[in-house]
């Protein structure tokens, strides 16, 4: 027989007598968290780069005043790329008795390449009226943005004049992929097919229109087309890819892939301590096995290769079943995430999964090899003195080994030195510390026992005879609580914090560009309505161009957005609820000095800019350079959705420069219609629906939330392993001990009493530190990440306590029934042979 | 012919009291087919002697020779391949896998050495020693007596030239120890095997045809019975 088919038999019937299954359960965890989260991540990754092409509804974009040129069709025709155009171009439309300024988008099949186009056969459709396009308008047919039917009074199916042509109105246009980010105020939009455009007759010399030639597919290809277009481009187009805001989202991608990787680390490193414990029970139940497959003649060499090979079919076995619960896990998250990205998640690259499986035979070898391996150098006499053992590693030695791993997993998975020595660092200050405080409860556990009745006593020298087992079962659970903790009270308290921003009646519309001489007829209207506004807010648009006397340079522009495009300016006289001056004074207190305008600037900005108390700031509205003193600074809570501005002036600063207003309003879903009137009698204002906005938020706090918490879940089975493994390693000791105190007449009562009251203790100790665990990460959080007021949070520590005794001690005394269950004649009669 | 030699061979262990010397001076040579019982007191050396000449442990002097090789010259791979070759061993503690059917146990020394038929000789040994109906059964469901004849069973079925045994009967009661004995000696004259034990229990001593008494390490009395008279004994 080979020595592989030899060691297949053998680790069948090691595993049919139970012996494996906490290992390999351990095995099958660390990859199934790997998995998932790098599966999830790596498709999430490469969804989300294809998605922010969504953005140009494309991956390269050449953009034009002027039509692209057809012989440019010879740069790509040997290249495997999809392509499309649109034009862009403001025209009034007509429908009976109105006309409109319009922003008509006129566009060729296929578009959008990237991203897709969101339509409804419902004006202002929400929820499940709106649909993905399957296509583009046919000729002669207009898909709308909801508003322009009540301003032109019309309805799906009715029609509506583009120059020299009529369209039939077909459908609503919800979302454009590559529509303009921001509150654009432009005039409504019409999509029309790319082939009617000419038969309109609204493109005449000298017209003001914005040409897109839309490309998509693989990079390569891609590249080749950007160095044969670039020469071609001249001063009249422009060669266009992801830029700038798109780098966020790749940071913030990443940022949440290292967190979802870390928090899988901790489901891995639980994991490898199950492993560790479970191998070395499995080692030394096999000291007495290998000295007799030695005195059966069997060389060390043999024996080493016997029991490698099971390891190695073992984990091998063990993380292929982690692919596939990982990948079931993964479809899990990515279920509950896939509506956040609104397009097909892409299939994973291999990679990822090499990942998982990797990670299951570097946790064998560093976990469970260590205790394994100086098995085979056991001395076959121990078959008749029992008295010799086989020198086992230090456990010194082994520790540095897991920890290597550790490392080494953490680097893999961050990919990111830096991190990873912030990571080991904080793991090892937060094991000498859990341990510490672990090991002093223990220790006044035992004056305690001391003076305690004989269940007390039972349970806490079981506590105190394996400190390294308690120390271990009480750090591991901690961090599994804490994490828990820590996400429920993040979790609870972001969604409280959008609860108490945003109550039943919170704004839903946006209501911009408000004539002076409409502000008082739409006050009276909406409190006719009861509807709740916001103040009216003056807005002026303006570019922030200069410092203390000196211009912007090129550089300073290209380090903050806020110089790079216009802002809206206003001024108000009372500091919003949600607004906090941090530096400086607010109007009522700040005093002008010879006539000097103030202006008060929102923190973040600020600080990108470089902007300090007292600074001049040069502004440009319309061509009119205004100054203006920084008088204070302020934090602004941008999730409140009501109108915000970086730049707030004094009183009357900005009087002479012709402001429009905005406020925000909410409208009750029953008042939808109000709005098709209320635009029909107001053409010119516009109005943001943010509904969608809020809606969408919502979801992705949950959905993120969920999708982590599963992750978190499979962390805490981690630490149900570790339980499991400690226990079923001290089970023989148990049995002895139950066996001989019920022999002796030792009541069930008193002996499930001692177990209950055992783990129970190990739960309170871990529920305690972990509240001071996750009192410390959530005192973290709140005054560096959300800057919000740091709280204590007495719910942690009186539940986690509570909870971790209770659960932990079911746990622990279901784990150990066996105790009680089994005849203790049996048991010492087994212990004797 | 001689299968076993030992010449002057020393065991000397430290421990924390010093040098502490289990054999001294020790020699002695069996010869093939026969039957040794090994007799002395408790921490006489018997059992060492015995590892010793089984090639589990190495003597700290002396020369041991098992089937014609020199165990004392080889390293423990080799002493491993002289027993894979020439040694069986039944244990006073059964030593029996908890985990592996008895079917399996007694596979296990043909399986390591890759016989081909493992199952079928083991399901024969089985047989032979009548628990032919019992092979799936795990060892903890059979009682010590037949834990023993597993024992006996796996020992036998790898077809030693030596079979070594340490206390076969001390942990049996007397009725089932005699069942045990009777058919270790069965299958030893069936097969031709040299038996050499370690006891304490003069009925066991008195079936060998050669009993040598040690007593601190050293041979007291070395004597040899003839097969008649066993049998006048037994008969007796």
């Amino acid at each position: 027989m080979s020595d592989w088919k030899l060691a297949a038999k053998f680790l069948w019937r090691h595993w049919r007598s139970g012996e494996l299954r906490v290992l390999s359960a351990a095995i099958v965890l660390a990859v199934t968290v790997v998995t998932a989260i790098a599966v999830f991540a790596d498709r999430m990754d490469r969804s989300l780069q294809r998605q922010s092409n969504a953005y140009l509804a494309a991956d390269r974009v050449v953009t034009g005043r002027f039509s692209i040129p057809e012989q440019w069709q010879d740069l790509v025709s040997d290249l495997p790329l999809e392509q499309s155009f649109t034009a862009q171009f403001g025209s009034m439309v007509f429908a009976e008795n109105d006309m409109q300024l319009a922003s008509i988008k006129a566009v060729a099949p296929g578009y959008p390449l990237r991203g897709d186009l969101e339509v409804s056969d419902v004006p202002f459709g929400l929820g499940n009226e709106v649909y993905f396009a399957d296509g583009i308008p046919e000729p002669g047919e207009v898909w709308v943005d909801s508003r322009l039917l009540p301003i032109l009074d019309i309805e799906l199916g009715d029609t509506l004049a583009v120059g020299n042509r009529d369209f039939k109105v077909s459908k609503v246009v919800i979302h454009e992929p590559d529509a303009q980010q921001g509150f654009s105020v432009t005039g409504p939009r019409v999509l029309m097919n790319y082939a009617d455009v000419e038969s309109t007759g609204v493109i005449q010399p000298g017209s003001r229109i914005f040409y897109k030639w839309l490309l998509a597919g693989e990079d390569g290809s891609l590249d080749e087309f950007e160095q044969r277009i670039k020469p071609e481009l001249g001063e009249h187009f422009q060669f266009r890819t992801l830029q700038g805001s798109q780098r966020s989202i790749g940071s913030a991608l990443d940022r949440g892939k290292s967190f979802l990787m870390l928090a899988g680390m901790i489901g891995v490193l639980l994991a490898g301590v199950a492993i560790a414990i479970a191998a070395q029970q499995f080692a030394e139940k096999h000291v007495d096995t290998v000295a007799l497959l030695k005195s059966l003649g069997a060389e060390a060499p043999k024996v080493r290769k016997l029991y490698f090979t099971q390891m190695l079919m073992l984990g091998v076995v063990s993380s292929a079943l982690g692919l596939i619960t990982g990948e079931f896990l993964h479809q899990l998250i990515a279920s509950s995430l896939s509506s956040l990205f609104g397009v097909e998640l892409l299939p994973a690259s291999w990679t990822a999964y090499g990942l998982g499986f990797f990670t299951g035979l570097i946790c064998l070898l560093c976990f469970a090899l260590p205790p394994i391996w100086p098995l085979p150098t056991i001395s076959p006499v121990r078959v008749l003195r029992r008295e010799i053992n086989i020198e086992q590693l230090s456990v010194r030695t082994r520790a540095l080994i897991g920890l290597s791993a550790v490392i080494l997993l953490i680097a893999i998975y961050s990919q990111d030195l830096k991190l990873t020595v912030t990571v080991i660092v904080g793991l090892i200050a937060i094991l000498i510390v859990a341990v510490g405080l672990s090991l002093a409860m223990l220790r006044s556990s035992g004056q305690l026992g001391a003076k305690a009745g004989s269940t007390w006593r039972l349970a806490i020298s079981n506590l105190q005879r394996n400190p390294g087992h308690s120390t271990t079962q009480i750090v591991v659970f901690s961090c599994a609580i804490m994490l828990l903790m820590v996400l429920f009270m993040v979790r609870t308290s972001l969604i409280d914090e959008w609860r108490l921003q945003l109550p039943e009646n919170a704004p839903n519309h946006f209501i911009l560009n408000i004539g002076a001489n409409e502000r008082a007829p739409l006050i009276e209207e909406f409190t006719a309505k009861q509807f709740e506004f916001n103040p009216l807010y003056p807005m002026v648009l303006g570019r922030l161009v200069g410092k203390n006397g000196e211009t912007f340079s090129e550089e300073d522009r290209d380090l903050s957005n806020a110089l790079r495009r216009e802002l809206n300016l206003s001024w108000t006289d009372s500091l919003a609820a949600d607004n906090n001056i941090i530096e400086g004074q607010w109007w009522d207190q700040w005093q002008s000095v010879d006539g000097e305008n103030g202006v008060s600037v929102e923190a973040g900005t600020a600080q990108e800019i470089g902007i300090k108390l007292g600074d001049e700031l040069i502004f440009s509205l319309g061509g009119l350079e205004l100054k203006a003193r920084v008088s204070s600074i302020r934090t602004v809570d941008w999730n409140a959705l009501t109108p915000n501005f970086y730049f707030l002036f004094s009183p009357g600063a900005l009087d002479d420069y012709s402001p429009t207003y905005l406020t925000s309003v909410f409208v009750p879903n029953d008042d939808k219609r109000f709005i098709n009137e209320f635009l029909r009698r107001y053409p010119t204002i516009v109005i943001i629906e943010i509904d969608r906005i809020i809606e969408r938020i919502k979801a992705i706090v949950t959905q993120v939330s969920q999708g982590v918490e599963l992750v978190l879940w499979v962390v805490l089975l981690g630490g149900v392993l570790v339980l499991i493994a400690a226990v079923s390693a001290s089970m023989a000791r148990r049995l002895h001990e139950s066996s001989i105190l019920r022999a002796l007449g030792s009541g069930r009562k008193l002996i499930v009493g001692s177990l209950w009251l055992e783990f129970s203790l190990l739960g309170f100790a871990s529920g305690l530190l972990a509240a001071f665990g996750a009192e410390l990460i959530l005192f973290a959080l709140q005054s560096l990440v959300f800057e919000a007021t740091s709280r204590i949070h007495p719910l942690l520590w009186v539940f986690g306590p509570i909870l971790g005794a209770f659960f932990i001690g079911l746990l622990g005394a279901f784990a150990c029934r066996k105790t009680v269950t089994v005849p203790p004649a049996l048991v010492l009669r087994e212990l004797q042979s | 012919m001689r299968i076993l030699k030992a010449q002057q061979i020393n065991k000397t262990v430290t421990t924390s009291d010093g040098q502490l010397t289990i054999i001294e001076n020790l020699s002695l040579s069996v010869e093939q087919g026969t039957s040794v019982a090994i007799v002395g007191a408790s921490g006489s050396g018997k059992s060492t002697l015995l590892a010793l000449l089984a090639g589990l442990d190495v003597p700290t002097s002396g020369v041991i020779e098992l089937n014609g090789k020199d165990l004392t010259a080889m390293d423990e791979e080799g002493r491993a391949k002289v027993r894979a070759e020439s040694v069986g061993f039944v244990f006073q503690s059964f030593q029996l896998l908890p985990g592996l059917s008895a079917l399996e146990n007694v596979m296990l020394p043909l399986e390591l050495h890759g016989a081909p038929d493992a199952e079928v000789r083991a399901r024969n040994y089985l047989e032979r020693v009548g628990l032919g109906h019992r092979v799936a059964h795990y060892p903890k469901q059979l009682s010590g007596g037949e834990q023993q004849r597993v024992a006996i069973a796996r020992a036998f079925a790898s077809e030693p030239k030596v079979l070594f045994a340490d206390e076969p009967t001390g942990n049996l009661d007397s009725v089932t120890g005699a069942t045990v004995i009777e058919l270790l000696f069965d299958l030893n004259r069936e097969q031709g095997t040299t038996l050499i034990l370690v006891t304490h229990e003069q009925r066991l001593a008195n079936r060998c045809l050669r009993q040598i008494t040690i007593d601190a390490g050293a041979i007291t009395s070395d004597l040899s019975v003839d097969e008649d008279e066993i049998r006048v004994e037994l008969s007796e």
